[in-house]
């Protein structure tokens, strides 16, 4: 089967996400891969969303912008949709609106009595039913499986819901306005073990699985879900959320938790992001280790909070005023949101400085299939501790935690740890922690803080993809790398493609290489400056060879874009 | 344990005469009555003059950003319950710039200590106005004598709800130290505001001036100390300037209580390794 993709649209508060992810759920466990957009406007009720869901039998790595199949609940979603979708498409609309007559071409419009098979069979907000009725049947369910999701929805509800419901069902089910030519045959079979999970949710298990215990935040779009997730998971494994005033506090809370030893961590966007600069510092400074995650969207200010961008790059790139150590992941895919925080947690532990999670909209808040992540306690990296017996030695206040060493790391002591009384201040200070301007000491000092994350230069942290030793390499992080993905498998051209997982400190001896390698090195990026462009040129020196390609009007590029570009970059 | 044990052996910066010494000595005298050990005490201050106490101190202490002490300490005493946490800082620190921690740190009544130095000035810029100058108060940047409103920080904790409320004068250590100890004896968050006079830069509230006008709590109230109503009128009354143990909730449960997780669970050393069992159970709503 080729890829299909549908896009269901209704008035928010009518379960038009749920209804769709319930049908990836049941995709997904019939060996399908699925992935899916969701579009919402800031209000809570009443506006329009849509829920575009792409289906394949591999691996999905972003939405197609184009639908085989449009189910609208409501005349905004046929307004805003009805020009994406393919000439052999089919719209599915709900009898009650008023289609105009001329919605052009060969595009099949077909009505369905969505709302009529509700109200005859049960109420008429049990609309969502009668959609799962319809495409259930489209995308190949026999009839017992779609009861099945029913029931595991609305078993709890009461009898009288769950009667109600499986009667809408029915009707739904048995309509005759498909015919099998609508649609692919969907051929169902056991894949290998999944789950549906977002970017969010990866991180969340990532941090509970990387030993996090501490989480302090404020509630943002589109981060909140990681706080939502971590004050589920804690009582189950003794650890605390705390929901703070601001982000200040956030991350100042965070610092605290960390410096008395609790493995810690937030989660914001760019405005909270801008409020956590001085957090940030701070535990540069002071050299605590902190997991920050920057969910990005569309700003400045309160920008596009529904929107997706990379535009918190350059400002993170070198957050706060002052100079110190930290460093940047980029996942791209929700694998890779579990696998680095994991990740995180260690390099914040090991170097102990302010580790940032930079995803994007997309990537946080797109629910996908993805192959299951296996049990498995990770290796848990927690950097240098001064030993007891050490310690011991010390009585007064002796104790030297920020000693010059020849890596710039030095041993921690944790509070209640007898011997290891000491102090630390934002303010710059001795190998004891105490306050000190003296020039020599600064300089000793910032070497130690500036120079200790350098090996992490050496890692190689651009994984390039099936090469195809083209001109020319395409390179993205985020929800864009898929994208990337998407495009180079259906492209023709020769061009290479590549994901960037670690932004800073930027991997550049390995760009260096690819330099030579290649011609031109293309970044992708969800921003107005090429903000990742201008760091790879800014570290490496080079300018001409590194090319920019950027969008920010909200959206993820398309694939027929990249498309475009890459054939373009052929010739 | 004596006064000196805590102390780390370095001269503080302070202005010959700064009513923060006396503040210092108290809180190590405190700890000293109740036998804290050193190592399980974490002092966390912000930024001012009053914020380089936590630099005198033997113990664990944390000289943080201007107006964090708060969201630290609490961050601090979250992860590890078992230390005695004290945050410390002026009232720059605590009414202006961190106003907001303040009055959310009450609300969260976590088992810790609260001291503000209150000088009415801002001494390490060197004699900037203060949310709690009072009106008239002429300092570089309110040449004209300030107009705005000083804020009243014992109405601002009784309001916010705190659990303890004290207030003690630099002058008067016996009292002080007492305050202090009851203070981080109330299980729950405990607030001590300081009368601390700046000698360099507030030449209104000196000593003298506070010797003047400040009446003990003990010699005018007819209620006890748990007693809303009663503290609030007492406020009014002397307009602030009394000093003694204001309010004290003993029934409010602390954010320890409310959160039964925090008894045992110290987040420092509880294991991370999680059960295949509870892998499953964690990632259940992601399985199809
Ligand atoms: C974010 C920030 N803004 C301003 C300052 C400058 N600053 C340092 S201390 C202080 C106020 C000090 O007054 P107070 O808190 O009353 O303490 P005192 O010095 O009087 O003990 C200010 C404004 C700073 N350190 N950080
Ligand atoms: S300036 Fe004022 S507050 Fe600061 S040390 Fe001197 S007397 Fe104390």
């Amino acid at each position: 089967m080729e890829k299909f993709t549908m896009l269901i649209g209704g008035i928010q508060g009518e379960g038009v996400v749920s209804t769709g992810i319930s049908l990836m759920k049941a995709l997904s466990r019939k060996g399908y891969y699925t992935l899916c957009e969701r579009k919402f406007s800031s209000r809570i009720k009443g506006g329009n969303t849509h829920i575009i869901i792409t289906v394949s039998e591999e691996e999905v790595t972003c939405v197609e912008s184009t639908y085989h199949v449009i189910m609208a609940m409501d005349q905004e979603s046929i307004d805003l949709n009805f020009h994406q979708l393919r000439q052999d498409g089919i719209l599915f609309y709900d009898q009650e609106l008023q289609v105009s007559e001329n919605l052009s071409g060969n595009k099949k419009v077909i009505p369905l009595p969505i709302t009529e098979t509700a109200k005859d069979q049960g109420k008429s907000f049990m609309k969502n039913t009668s959609v799962i009725g319809f495409l259930g049947k489209m995308t190949g369910f026999a009839y017992d499986e779609l009861e099945e999701i029913i029931k595991n929805a609305y078993g709890k509800k009461g009898q009288e819901t769950l009667t109600q419901n499986l009667a809408v069902l029915k009707v739904a089910y048995n309509n005759d306005s498909f015919d099998s030519t609508m649609a692919p045959s969907f051929q169902h079979k056991k894949g290998k073990a999944k789950m549906m999970m977002m970017g969010n949710e990866a991180i969340a298990l990532g941090a509970v699985m990387a030993g996090c215990r501490f989480m302090a935040g404020y509630p943002i779009t589109p981060a909140s879900d990681i706080m939502e997730n971590l004050a589920l998971y804690f009582p189950q494994i003794g650890g605390k959320t705390v929901q703070t005033e601001d982000e200040v506090a956030a991350i100042a809370m965070t610092v605290g938790a960390s410096h008395a030893g609790a493995r810690s961590m937030t989660a914001t966007s760019g405005p909270g992001m801008t409020l956590m600069g001085e957090g940030l510092g701070l535990a540069g400074m002071i050299e605590t280790p902190i997991v920050v995650v920057d969910a990005q969207r569309a700003g400045p200010s309160t920008g596009m909070p529904t929107k997706t961008e990379q535009s918190d790059l350059s400002f993170l790139y070198y957050a706060g005023h002052g100079e110190y150590s930290s460093i940047i992941l980029s996942p791209s895919t929700v694998t890779e949101c579990y696998e680095m925080t994991v990740e995180a947690f260690n390099l914040a532990d090991q170097y102990q400085c302010p580790v940032i999670i930079l995803t994007d909209l997309n990537l946080s808040l797109s629910p996908q299939t993805i192959d299951a992540i296996p049990f498995e306690n990770p290796p848990i990296q927690r950097g240098l501790f001064a030993s007891e017996t050490f310690l011991s030695s010390y009585k007064d206040g002796g104790f030297p935690r920020y000693k010059i060493t020849e890596n710039g790391l030095s041993e921690r002591a944790l509070p209640g740890i007898p011997g290891g009384q000491h102090q630390v201040t934002g303010l710059e200070h001795n190998e004891l922690g105490r306050p000190s301007d003296n020039p020599d000491n600064r300089k000793k000092m910032m070497k130690k803080r500036m120079l200790k994350t350098e090996p992490l230069k050496n890692r190689n942290e651009i994984i390039v993809e099936d090469q195809l030793n083209g001109k020319t390499l395409f390179m993205a992080y985020g929800s864009v790398y898929g994208v990337l993905k998407e495009a180079s498998k259906r492209s023709e051209s020769d061009v290479d493609i590549a994901r960037i997982r670690q932004i800073k400190p930027l991997p550049v001896d390995q760009i260096k290489k690819l330099m030579a390698q290649y011609d031109s090195i293309v970044v992708v990026e969800e921003n107005f400056n090429g903000q990742l462009a201008q760091i790879i040129r800014q570290e490496t020196d080079r300018t001409s060879d590194i090319v920019s390609l950027t969008r920010y009007d909200g959206n993820n590029f398309t694939i027929e874009e990249i498309l475009d570009e890459m054939e373009r970059w052929c010739k | 344990m004596e006064m000196m044990d805590y102390g780390n052996g370095l001269n503080p910066t302070w202005c010959k005469g700064c009513g923060h010494f006396s503040v210092l000595r108290s809180l190590q005298t405190a700890a000293a009555r109740m036998n804290i050990p050193r190592e399980m005490l974490a002092v966390v201050s912000g930024i001012g003059c009053s914020g380089r106490i936590s630099g005198y101190m033997n113990a664990y202490s944390f000289h943080s950003v201007h107006g964090r002490s708060l969201p630290v300490a609490q961050g601090i005493k979250l992860a590890n319950p078992e230390l005695t946490v004290v945050a410390a800082g002026g009232d720059g620190d605590g009414f202006a710039i961190g106003t907001s921690h303040t009055v959310h740190a009450i609300r969260r009544n976590i088992n810790m200590t609260y001291i503000v130095m209150n000088n009415q000035v801002y001494g390490l810029t060197k004699g900037h106005v203060s949310p709690v100058s009072h009106q008239g108060f002429k300092t570089k940047t309110t040449p004209e004598g300030a107009v705005d409103m000083p804020v009243d920080p014992g109405l601002l904790a009784l309001g916010s709800g705190v659990s303890f409320y004290a207030q003690g004068f630099s002058a008067q250590q016996d009292e002080l130290i007492e305050l202090i100890k009851k203070a981080i004896e109330h299980p729950g968050f405990s607030l001590v505001q300081v009368f601390s006079p700046c000698v360099t830069y507030n030449k209104v509230n000196t000593y003298q001036w506070f010797r003047e006008h400040l009446k003990s709590v003990e010699d005018i109230r007819n209620t006890d100390s748990s007693d809303y109503i009663g503290a609030v009128e007492l406020l009014k009354e002397t307009k602030g300037l009394c000093t003694g143990v204001i309010f004290q909730n003993k029934e409010k449960k602390c954010y320890e209580e409310l959160h039964q997780e925090t008894k045992e669970s110290n987040l420092v050393k509880e294991t991370p390794q999680i059960s295949e069992e509870l892998f499953q159970q964690l990632t259940k709503k992601f399985s199809l």
